[in-house]
C-alpha cells in the first residue's frame, strides 16, 4: 500500500470543481484509493463520499492505493491536487 | 455512456444547471434539458420533454437517466415517456434525486464510464449529500 501526506491549501477546501477532476482521474485506476481526513476516509472514486469529507482549507489529507498501479494512482492524483495543496510535513 | 435529461418548470433554471453540470463533469456526458412551457411560461411541457430524451437517446448508446424538479413535472414526464418506443422507453431511467445536486453527481459518475445502476446510485446519494463543513 502506498500513502501520501499533503495540506490542502485551496481557501475553499476541496471543493466541488478540483473533487470532481480528482474522482476521474482516480477513476482511471484498478487500485483501491482512499482519502483520509481527520479519521474519517471516502472512496476517492465517489465524488459523493468525497465531497461528504467537505474538507477545509489547511487540512491534513492522506491518500492511500492499493492495488497494481498504487503508485501510478497516487503519482497522478497529486499531481492533479497540485494547485490546491503542499506536501504535509 | 449514460446521459442525462434535467427537467424543471424552469427554462433558466435547467440551462443553468447544463452549464455547471458541464464545468464539472466535462462535456463528454450527454445532456439535454426541458424547462417550462412551449410559450416561455414557467411550468412543464410532455412535448419538450420527450424531445429532450429522444435527442440524449440519440446522442448517447448508452442508457438515459432523468431528473426532475417538483410537481406536474412528473406528470409530464409520464405522459413524454408514453410516446416513446418501447425499445427507448427501456433505456430510460427515472431518479427520485434532487435535481441540481443529483445532476450533478450523476454526471461525474457517467463520465467515468459508470454504469446506469451506479449513475442512478450516485444521483440517489444527493438526497443525503454533506454540505456544510463540521463545525
Amino acid at each position: 500500500m502506498a500513502e501520501v501526506r499533503l495540506l490542502v491549501l485551496d481557501p475553499s477546501g476541496l471543493h466541488t470543481r478540483p473533487a470532481a477532476r480528482f474522482v476521474k482521474t482516480a477513476s482511471r485506476f484498478a487500485s483501491r484509493i482512499l482519502i483520509h481526513e481527520d479519521g474519517r476516509e471516502a472512496d476517492a472514486k465517489s465524488l459523493i463520499a468525497l465531497l461528504g469529507l467537505t474538507i477545509r482549507p489547511m487540512s491534513e489529507i492522506t491518500l492511500s492505493a492499493d492495488g497494481p498501479d498504487a503508485d501510478e494512482a497516487l503519482a497522478a492524483l497529486t499531481a492533479e491536487l497540485a494547485p490546491f495543496v503542499s506536501p504535509a510535513g | 455512456m449514460v446521459g442525462l435529461v434535467l427537467i424543471s418548470h424552469s427554462e433558466m433554471l435547467v440551462d443553468g444547471l447544463r452549464d455547471m453540470v458541464a464545468q464539472v463533469a466535462g462535456e463528454d456526458v450527454a445532456v439535454a434539458t426541458a424547462g417550462g412551457t412551449d410559450d416561455g411560461r414557467l411550468g412543464t411541457s410532455a412535448p419538450r420533454i420527450a424531445a429532450a430524451i429522444r435527442s440524449t437517446l440519440d446522442a448517447t448508446a448508452g442508457d438515459v437517466v432523468v431528473l426532475l424538479d417538483l410537481g406536474s413535472a412528473a406528470l409530464s414526464l409520464e405522459l413524454a415517456i408514453e410516446d416513446l418506443d418501447p425499445a427507448d422507453q427501456a433505456r430510460v431511467r427515472i431518479s427520485e434525486a434532487p435535481l441540481v445536486e443529483g445532476a450533478i453527481l450523476a454526471a461525474v459518475a457517467a463520465s467515468v464510464d459508470g454504469s446506469i445502476d451506479e449513475v442512478m446510485a450516485a444521483a440517489a446519494g444527493a438526497a443525503t449529500i454533506t454540505k456544510l463543513p463540521r463545525s
